[in-house]
């Protein structure tokens, strides 16, 4: 693997020294009703973007069923005791904005984007689905209609099995563990249950308001506080649950797809929040293992061996813990060879010092890749959005390339040491069983489950 | 809504053009800022051009285009760009293939050097080769073939929708034509292609336009240009009737069709109109097509569409519609349902009021893409995309800040003569995607749409 230290080609010009960023300014403020609002200022077109985002999604709502914060927030846009669903979507497109609203593990978001000129009716139009969402009938039934047909539809993405299989694996009971509702939790979703979730999630109290674009911030904040003033709820009580327990040897898990022409791998084990001391160390950490086309990963397995298109690995926070995976949709006969290699890179690293030439490689590459995340509206205010909602501190964008910076090699195999857990990974594999089984069951006991997520024998 | 409108500010983005002896064309785009620069180089040739018994040979050299050139060995293109702080990647469209990087701004001069070295020798051997025909079949397994719904309808369409090979073949490539390409071929494409003057440099973001054009004299004026390369016509025979085809699903569990009907050619009054007609067919959960199949009829589960490429054809090209329905409505009741919103608009056209927001959303969404990245870390890719197909196909880059007033004079009689003339059966083709596991009719018989 000479590649990985060589040095540039003869002739290539050198790095001029490096242009300071700008960092935007950012406005903050709170109102009296306890929405917090992060602001700030990007000129390049006469447009805004923004989310609204609330502090609860699917894990919250799993005790009722899962897959519930999700329907909710598609329903929300459909009608509010002021309009039905055709207007709301007439009236957006008068004003030029694009507006989704949809939930994750641990949030629900309103996100949208529009034109400067309009921004307070865009604020308007968000208030009013945050806050008199009608849930009407008809519509309802609509939206869990097409969510039936969504779930079974989901069930023959590969990537979508995969990623369902190492979720339960790496997180069992916990709501973290169902990324997904099954068809007949679906069809036993009850309007009661959306508009519960509804008028407990969507509260000032739960909520964050980040806005970024071509505007002035302190008008800004005079339309926010006129628009939002008078809503008014409280947080609500979600109790924690447990922590999953951090599954300990490596076991393989196939899920069975006759017919498939190409295995979908994913590898995986827990991993930290975005408010972990190592966030940085382990970001810089997966940069270089699988996080970046020049990794060690996308070399050996792409770039070398030509087994696969897109391998990558990538660190995922959520609010109570978080989870790494490496993923590749391989050739059928190559299961084997990919597992061995994703494992001797892992081990490798854990193993022998990284190269300094190379360590810097990705101290720059991740530095770089930060700025460059800033330069659009929409990259700015995701950023914003991360340091608001898990609560980073404010100097977050200006300091995070000094701890890049401030990262050594061996604080980089320490990382690995302690976080790219090669000897307890779980391991899924997605495909034609009799095309891959054998391969798999190389690496670990071996369960098999079919597409629907039964186990088989 | 209380709608107070504030006047709309308009965007003029600067630019500075210019072309070098070897007939390069180089446009800039300042912007400073953000000490960022994104770098893009477009080669007039895509799909339609590459060779017969060559199905998928544009895209496979894309990917060659990565693995060497005479002063930067494979890998060192990769790790250049990462290293600096930045992505690269590439892209091959139907008559276009892109290189692009966005770095830090300083790492400019590095990219460009990067890009002239594999402008002027590509330097390939089997052993690369023979890696991308592997990593490009894994491509087009996670893609097309291994994938619910994959390549449907981009490569489903095109041999149901034409009759001349460049625009009906396979664009990914047949797994033989792919096995049966070699190193001359690789290098005779690019011999004939990858020539300055079948090219365009941009340069947008933290540099100064001086700068730019000076940097791009630098590095790329000593490459020698080549013989005009040639351009099969890829002009379609008159089509007379509707052409429908079937494709199986082999994954999937929803029947899905696509509807497609011919564009006319860019930059004509109708290619505004047509436009405006998608937004008001196509724009969303406002769109008619969404509103009506499955917002308010409810036999479609997902329904858009639009043009491929607005900005970036050069050959025929479709208005296409792309429908899932449910698998208890029939696909007759489905297009009847389809055909329903075409009659409705053909017949009435639209009213003033959706007009106005026709038009306001297209601005918004113009300034959209002119701002936007591809993925989170490809700042002004939809400017660099803009500005390519301006110089490429009209020589004209200032059309950028010029063209939203096109699409703004659009009448609503306008809308209405091109529903009539382009929305025809006769000029339409009709992909079915239709679940193996559901082809046979269910045991109580299919519903009618209502």
């Amino acid at each position: 693997m000479a590649f990985f230290s060589t040095e540039l080609a003869v002739g290539v010009p050198a790095l001029a020294p490096e242009r300071p960023v700008t960092w935007p300014k950012r406005t903050r403020g709170k109102l009296a009703n306890g929405l917090e609002i992060v602001l700030a200022e990007a000129h390049s077109i006469p447009k805004f973007h923004g989310e609204l985002v609330f502090r609860s999604g699917n894990a919250a709502a799993m005790h009722r069923s899962p897959g519930l914060a999700e329907i909710t927030a598609s329903v929300v846009r459909t009608g509010t005791r002021k309009r039905a669903s055709r207007q709301i979507e007439e009236d957006l497109r008068r004003i030029g904005a694009d507006l989704s609203s949809s939930a994750g593990s641990d949030t629900s978001a309103i996100v949208f984007a529009g034109l400067s000129e309009f921004s307070e009716q865009l604020l308007s139009a968000v208030n009013e689905l945050a806050r008199e969402a009608s849930f009407p009938e008809p519509e309802f039934e609509r939206e869990r209609r097409q969510n039936l047909e969504e779930v079974k539809l989901e069930r023959t993405s590969p990537g979508f099995l995969a990623s369902e299989r190492l979720r339960k694996v790496l997180f069992g009971a916990h709501p973290y563990g169902t990324v997904s509702a099954s068809e007949a939790q679906v069809a036993a979703y009850k309007r009661d249950d959306l508009l519960q979730t509804y008028r407990d999630f969507y509260t000032p109290e739960n909520a964050l308001l980040v806005m970024v674009g071509d505007f002035n911030p302190a008008a800004m904040l005079g339309s926010i506080e006129k628009v939002f003033g008078a809503w008014s709820g409280a947080k609500p009580h979600v109790p924690t649950p447990a922590a999953a327990a951090n599954p300990r040897g490596r076991r393989v898990y196939i899920v069975d797809v006759p017919g498939a022409v190409q295995a979908q791998i994913v590898v995986g084990c827990h991993a930290i929040t975005r408010k972990h001391p190592d966030w940085v160390k382990l970001g810089l950490t997966n940069s270089l293992y699988g996080g970046a086309f020049n990794s060690r990963l996308v070399m050996n397995i792409r770039e070398d061996k030509g087994y696969t298109y897109s391998p990558r690995s990538g660190v995922h926070p959520m609010r109570q813990g978080g989870y790494l995976s490496i993923s590749a949709a391989v050739r059928n006969d190559v299961v084997a060879a990919s597992l061995a290699e994703m494992f001797y890179e892992l081990d490798k690293l854990r193993a022998l010092p990284v190269p300094v030439s190379e360590f810097a490689d990705a101290q720059n590459y991740v530095s770089g890749m930060f700025s460059m995340g800033l330069a659009t509206q929409s990259g700015l205010l995701s950023q914003l959005a991360t340091v608001a909602i898990n609560d980073l501190p404010d100097d977050y964008l200006e300091t995070y390339r000094d701890k890049v910076r401030a990262m050594t090699p061996e604080d980089l195999q320490a990382t690995a040491r302690k976080y790219l857990d090669s000897a307890n990974m779980q391991i899924v594999v997605v495909g034609d069983r009799r095309q891959i089984e054998e391969q798999a069951r190389l690496f670990g006991e071996t369960e098999i489950y079919d597409a629907q997520g039964k186990p088989t024998k | 809504m209380n709608v107070t409108v504030s006047e709309p500010k308009h965007l003029k983005v600067a630019i500075a053009s210019t072309t070098l002896a070897n007939g390069l064309q180089v446009v800039i785009a300042p912007d400073a800022a953000a000490p960022v620069v994104t770098v893009g180089i477009y080669y007039k040739i895509g799909f339609r051009l590459e060779p017969q018994g060559r199905s998928g040979f544009a895209h496979l050299f894309e990917h060659m285009m990565f693995q060497g050139s005479a002063n930067a060995p494979k890998m060192q293109h990769i790790k250049l760009i990462n290293s600096s702080g930045g992505v690269l990647n590439g892209s091959t469209s139907y008559d276009v293939t892109n290189y692009y990087e966005a770095v830090p701004s300083n790492a400019l001069e590095r990219v460009l050097w990067l890009e002239a070295d594999r402008m002027r020798a590509l330097k390939v051997d089997d052993e690369n080769l023979k890696n991308q025909r592997d990593v490009v079949k894994e491509e087009v397994r996670v893609n097309v073939m291994n994938q619910p719904y994959g390549g449907f309808p981009w490569l489903d369409m095109p041999p149901v929708a034409f009759r001349n090979w460049a625009n009906a073949h396979n664009f990914y490539g047949d797994f033989a034509d792919l096995d049966a390409a070699n190193l001359i071929d690789v290098q005779d494409f690019f011999k004939t292609y990858y020539l300055p003057n079948n090219a365009v440099l941009l340069i947008l973001g933290d540099v100064k336009a001086e700068e730019g054009v000076a940097l791009a004299k630098k590095y790329f004026a000593d490459i020698p240009a080549g013989a005009p390369p040639p351009f099969a016509d890829p002009s379609e025979p008159e089509q007379k009737e509707e052409r429908r085809g079937h494709v199986d699903e082999k994954f999937g569990t929803l029947p899905a069709i696509a509807i497609g009907y011919v564009m006319p050619s860019r930059r004509t009054k109708d290619w505004y109109a047509m436009a405006l007609l998608d937004q008001a067919l196509h724009g969303g959960r406002a769109g008619r097509v969404y509103r009506d199949l499955v917002l308010e009829k409810q036999v479609a589960v997902e329904a858009d569409g639009g043009i491929d490429d607005l900005f970036g054809y050069n050959g025929p090209t479709q208005l296409t519609t792309r429908i899932m329905h449910k698998p208890e409505i029939s696909a007759d009741a489905t297009v009847a349902a389809f055909d329903e919103v075409i009659r409705e608009i053909q017949e009435n056209g639209v009213s003033e009021d959706e007009l106005q927001q026709l038009k306001v959303k297209w601005r918004s969404d113009y300034y959209a893409t002119l701002e936007g990245g591809r993925g989170g870390h490809m700042p002004k890719y939809g400017l660099m995309h803009l500005l390519a197909c301006f110089t490429l196909f009209d020589r004209e880059p200032e059309l950028v800040n010029t063209i939203l007033d096109g699409f703004l004079a659009v009448t609503r009689e306008g809308i209405q003569a091109a529903a009539k003339k382009y929305l025809r059966s006769s000029q339409r083709a009709i992909v079915f995607r239709t679940p193996v596991a559901i082809a046979a009719p269910p045991a109580n018989g299919a519903r009618e749409a209502a």
